[in-house]
């Protein structure tokens, strides 16, 4: 049939774009629950500081 | 006067402000995290193993066309994320209220990554079908200067408070980077009809209010990972607002101490 298009090759092309896409949207993911656990084990140890010392809680906001 | 109604919008805004305090965000966002990050993870995975074996191959575009399962809701989600985004800087704009400005910084990034990720697969998608990587017509480029957007928000939003940058203390948005999300939202609709008011290669609109040309067959993998990736593009949202509220708290605890420490 004219303009279908077929062949092996097209499988690259499917593998390129899931590949793409998995390591892009596991990188975002795997970033920000980085950093997310990072800021909230610093807030949560400096809030213990803070109980500790008897400093006013700064999160009353 | 209608105090039926002055009710209604008296609850609708205590509704809303009833979140204001990131506490009480956190005690919902907290358990919410894994599960959207879990469900969404599965939804993919099951959408994305369907689309490869599962549904048959297009008549016309034969295994490419399975492109589909990754593209469709990168672009649902570039597009929807800055609908979102202007959302919120409406809110902020309007109500003040603390976590819009938040939300909005919070989707900046998922948001450039699914534009990136729709021209990228698009354009992966064009070469076998279109004999191109690249054209400049008015879907594709529309779908760029989106993905410009995105990348001056960011930029804006991340000068610090000082400097007259678009963060405010408590990570809340300034007065322009919330108009720039506005103005931004004018090209969502422009890139929503750009196949129908511009000669295109790529192809009109499949989906629609009133049915599919898509069909059922090759439909339903599509389903699961439109809502498996909202669902992740939920999670990480949720997980950058959770560390723009933790640093904030940071900043402020810090800021007591010093200020303790000179009185």
């Amino acid at each position: 049939m004219a303009g279908v298009i077929s062949g092996d090759g097209q499988w690259a092309y499917v593998a390129a774009a899931y590949g793409l896409t998995a390591v892009m949207t596991g990188a975002v993911l795997w970033a920000s629950w980085r950093a997310m656990a990072k800021a909230e084990k610093r807030s949560d140890a400096l809030r213990a500081d803070s109980r500790r010392s008897g400093t006013p809680r700064g999160d009353r906001k | 006067m209608d105090w039926t109604r002055g009710s209604a919008s008296l609850k609708a805004a205590r509704a809303m402000h009833a979140y204001a305090n990131p506490t009480r965000f956190l005690a919902i966002a907290k358990p919410l995290t894994p599960w959207l990050l879990g469900v969404g993870l599965l939804l993919v995975l099951g959408g994305a193993f369907a689309g490869l074996t599962l549904v048959p191959g297009d008549y016309k575009q034969g295994e490419t066309a399975r492109i589909l399962y990754v593209h469709v809701p990168s672009a649902w989600l570039g597009m929807g994320g800055w609908t979102s985004l202007a959302v919120a800087g409406l809110v902020q704009l309007v109500w003040r209220h603390p976590l819009s400005g938040i939300a909005a910084r919070a989707i900046a990034v998922p948001g450039m990554l699914f534009t990136a990720l729709c021209l990228a697969t698009g354009s992966i998608w064009g070469k076998p079908t279109w004999g191109t990587w690249w054209e400049w017509d008015g879907r594709m480029t529309s779908m760029l200067v989106l993905l410009f957007l995105y990348a001056g928000f960011i930029a804006l939003t991340t000068g610090d408070a000082g400097g007259g940058g678009g963060q405010r203390q408590g990570g809340s948005l300034s007065r322009g980077a919330a108009i720039y999300a506005l103005v931004g939202a004018i090209n969502i609709p422009i890139i929503n009809r750009s196949v129908v008011w511009w000669n295109s290669l790529h192809q009109g609109p499949s989906i629609t209010l009133r049915g599919s040309s898509i069909d059922n067959a090759l439909l339903w993998p599509l389903g699961l990972t439109l809502l498996g990736f909202s669902l992740l593009f939920g999670a990480i949202v949720l997980m950058r607002m959770r560390r723009i509220i933790a640093d904030t708290r940071v900043a402020a605890r810090l800021r007591r101490l010093a200020d303790d420490e000179d009185g």
